[in-house]
């Protein structure tokens, strides 16, 4: 009985196993005739929608083909990214920035498109700059999604509040960085203190690379991997926020020090600590929802001697991967997704200006209010921005980080200015040595 | 030897599942790592061999590893033996026979069901936010709190406190050694009129010490391995000024961030081999400080 019962069990114990293994063989995908391609990007919810939005779109007008869309938020984004390389499982299409593309660039991961320019990939009405910024050695690796730059977003509200407006005490697209504190100092005061003037840009990375190249260095990075930033413009540019804390116009250190990088629902502006935040263009829109009162935008402060610092660049690159077998498909995908206009209307300017011309005249029209006022912004910088300088060597991104560090530091007055800019360049340079 | 392979061959294929999963998914990744730790891997391209660079890199050059192992062993040191004292305190409430047992058991031990989510991570950065939750109850008694998170002196407390919170697992353990200890003993010890704290040094603490050994020993493990909440509240980093990054916040960092997959491995071994070390200790340590009923076999 026993015998019979362990018998019994194993051949059930076999049946389960032979299932088993016969479902996991029905997982293997039969040959299809649609080319299936995935587009992987970091989103958020509007953008995630807009994006499946041209996706259907897409497979609607292509039958023979399959786009397939995968999102996660962009803390998880490069993380994913990267096992999926180590597994040779990459999407077909990828989304880069154009801080980080060069490394996937130099590693191999992403592939040039120069061999389907004119054919299936239509670059004729595309910026010169936009296309210039994807290129690397003189091979096209990234194709821009929309333009974006630095852009300061204040609260129209609260600045009228201190009887200030544009052209009124306040020139959106000259202010310096006294105006910076004397408008956040008038803020504050005629807001009685519940809302500080301006965010504290001590450890706000973008704000720091445009004071760099308003202090008249082009590049932060030589050719051959050196860090070109001195220390005294680290100090100064610590120094200068000093002195607008201390006037009372943004939040205390402490406070400040734990905003460092954060995500859009903790930005300042959008909670209301603060009346100026200062990040990018393409996120206007982003704010704008977020936020009752109606945000308005200006460049970032500059000197006296009002030498350009912030420069247009790519919001985000679409790049075709090592991994696509079909890559005739996905290089149509991509195609259509900077060239159609139908699928720039659903896109909108959330990813940033459109770089082809054309697309962009279509779209005019069309614009909401807030994405109007982005529009304009670009207009009104176009003689106020430096060049592009070239795409950041492997490193850039833990320098990025590093200075948040250290500029946290300063925030809460653990180090000296001096002590801590020391300690910020060394750190730069033994990165990019390690990097290189 | 044959007959053996028949006797226990069925359990070997009803393993298998299990087998399989363990090879492939626990055993094969940590001898890959390995000898992952011993090359330059960048996860594009084929991982280079480089001897001991990478360690030799992390023992002199390395000043972020030095930081990551400060706040690590301080964590360790300091959460495991608040939460264990804590968890034999609530288990010794909850052993003198209270009504509802059952209930608080199970509200006591959510937490520790909880405790490693992004959720509860989440929560708890609302709770010790400047104007949160424990800020407002402070200045109810007229002490201005803190900026708890921001602030290097405090935010790893904040964690240490979150990981006391989770001490449901280590005090089921605890009620169930103290229910073990025999009655009589109490008994005969009140008869001799022996105080209470003396009836606790004497005769709960011995009796207990098998289960407060290994108590020690898996929190201790544990708490080595803290990663999910203070990944969360120092948003991926460490920060603020690296006062949480944990050994396993910076070697994924290293991994994922800056794709350096060999010196994060070199960095997930030095953990488990610190991990081994302080286990080997409490084993041998236990000796002279574990005593087990009917003496030792």
């Amino acid at each position: 009985m026993k015998h019979m019962n362990r018998r019994q069990f194993i051949r059930t114990g076999a049946t389960i196993l032979g299932a088993f293994a016969a479902s996991s063989i029905t997982v293997i995908p039969a040959y299809a005739s649609k080319s299936r391609i995935r587009h992987f990007w970091w989103g958020n919810p509007g953008r995630d929608k807009r994006t499946f939005g041209v996706i259907s779109l897409f497979n609607k007008k292509n039958p023979d083909i399959e786009v397939i869309g995968e999102t996660v938020a962009f803390a998880d984004y490069f993380a994913k990214l990267s096992t999926q390389i180590a597994g040779r499982n990459m999407p077909d299409v990828i989304q880069q920035g154009y801080g980080t593309f060069i490394e996937y660039v130099r590693r191999g991961a992403v592939t040039p498109l120069d061999r389907y320019t004119g054919k299936l990939l239509d670059l004729s009405n595309m910026d010169k700059a936009a296309i210039r910024a994807g290129t690397v050695d003189g091979k096209l690796y990234a194709l821009s999604t929309g333009a974006n730059v630095h852009m300061a977003l204040y609260n129209k509200r609260l600045y009228e509040a201190a009887g200030i407006s544009s052209g009124k005490g306040f020139d959106p697209y000259g202010w310096t960085y006294d105006d910076v504190k004397r408008i956040g100092v008038a803020v504050s005061k005629a807001n009685k203190n519940s809302v500080y003037g301006t965010d504290d840009n001590t450890a706000n990375y973008q704000n720091f690379s445009d004071f760099v190249t308003q202090m008249g260095i082009a590049r932060m990075f030589s050719d051959d991997g050196k860090y070109l930033v001195p220390v005294e413009i680290v100090e100064e540019y610590w120094h200068l926020w000093k002195l607008v804390r201390e006037s009372g116009a943004t939040p205390p250190g402490k406070a400040s020090a734990g905003l460092v990088d954060p995500p859009m629902s903790e930005w300042g502006i959008v909670t209301g600590l603060t009346a100026t935040s200062y990040f990018w263009s393409n996120q206007l829109v982003g704010a704008q929802a977020l936020v009752k009162d109606e945000i308005n935008a200006a460049m970032f402060p500059n000197t006296s001697k009002k030498i350009p610092g912030s420069y247009i660049q790519p919001s985000q690159f679409i790049c075709l991967t090592r991994d696509s077998k079909t890559p005739d498909a996905a290089i149509r995908y991509m195609n259509s997704f900077v060239n159609d206009p139908e699928i720039t209307d659903i896109l909108g300017l959330e990813r940033g200006i459109p770089e082809n011309m054309l697309v962009r005249r279509a779209l005019k029209p069309k614009v909401t209010p807030t994405e109007a006022k982005s529009v304009e912004y670009f207009e009104k910088i176009q003689d106020k921005t430096a060049p592009l300088p070239p795409p950041y060597p492997p490193g850039a991104n833990e320098i990025e980080k590093t200075f948040m560090r250290i500029a946290t530091g300063v925030l809460l007055e653990r180090e000296t200015i001096p002590g801590a800019a020391k300690k910020f360049v060394k750190q730069a340079s033994f990165i990019l040595r390690r990097a290189g | 030897m044959l007959s053996a392979c028949r006797r226990n061959g069925p359990g070997y294929i009803f393993l298998t599942p299990w087998l399989i999963g363990f090879l492939c998914l626990t055993i094969g990744p940590i001898l890959i790592s390995l000898y992952l730790a011993f090359t330059r891997y960048d996860i594009v391209n084929p991982p280079q061999w480089v001897g001991l660079e990478n360690f030799f890199y992390m023992f002199t050059m390395d000043e972020r590893f030095l930081k990551a192992i400060r706040v690590t062993f301080t964590y360790v040191f300091l959460s495991v033996p608040c939460k264990l004292v804590f968890a034999l305190l609530v288990a010794m409430i909850l052993d003198k026979g209270i009504r509802a047992i059952g209930l608080y058991r199970s509200l006591f031990y959510l937490p520790s069901i909880l405790g490693g989510s992004i959720a509860v991570a989440i929560l708890w950065k609302q709770l010790f936010a400047f104007n949160g939750v424990i800020n407002t109850l402070l200045s109810l008694i007229g002490i201005t709190g803190p900026y708890w998170l921001n602030d290097p002196d405090y935010a790893l407390y904040t964690l240490v406190v979150l990981s006391m919170w989770q001490f449901g697992s280590p005090m089921l353990i605890f009620l169930a050694g103290l229910r073990a200890i025999p009655k009589e003993l109490y008994e005969a010890a009140e008869i001799d009129a022996a105080s209470k704290p003396r009836q606790f040094f004497s005769i709960t603490l011995p009796l207990l010490s098998p289960v407060i050994f290994f108590n020690v020993t898996l929190q201790m493990i544990e708490a080595f391995k803290a990663f999910s909440s203070a990944f969360i509240i120092s948003r991926g980093d460490g920060a603020p000024m690296d006062s949480l990054l944990f050994v396993t916040v910076y070697l994924y960092n290293e991994a994922f961030a800056y794709l350096r997959m060999g010196y994060a491995s070199a960095l997930a071994w030095v953990l488990f081999i610190i991990i081994a070390i302080f286990t080997a200790i409490a084993f041998i340590s236990s000796r002279y400080w574990v005593y087990y009923e009917g003496g030792r076999s």
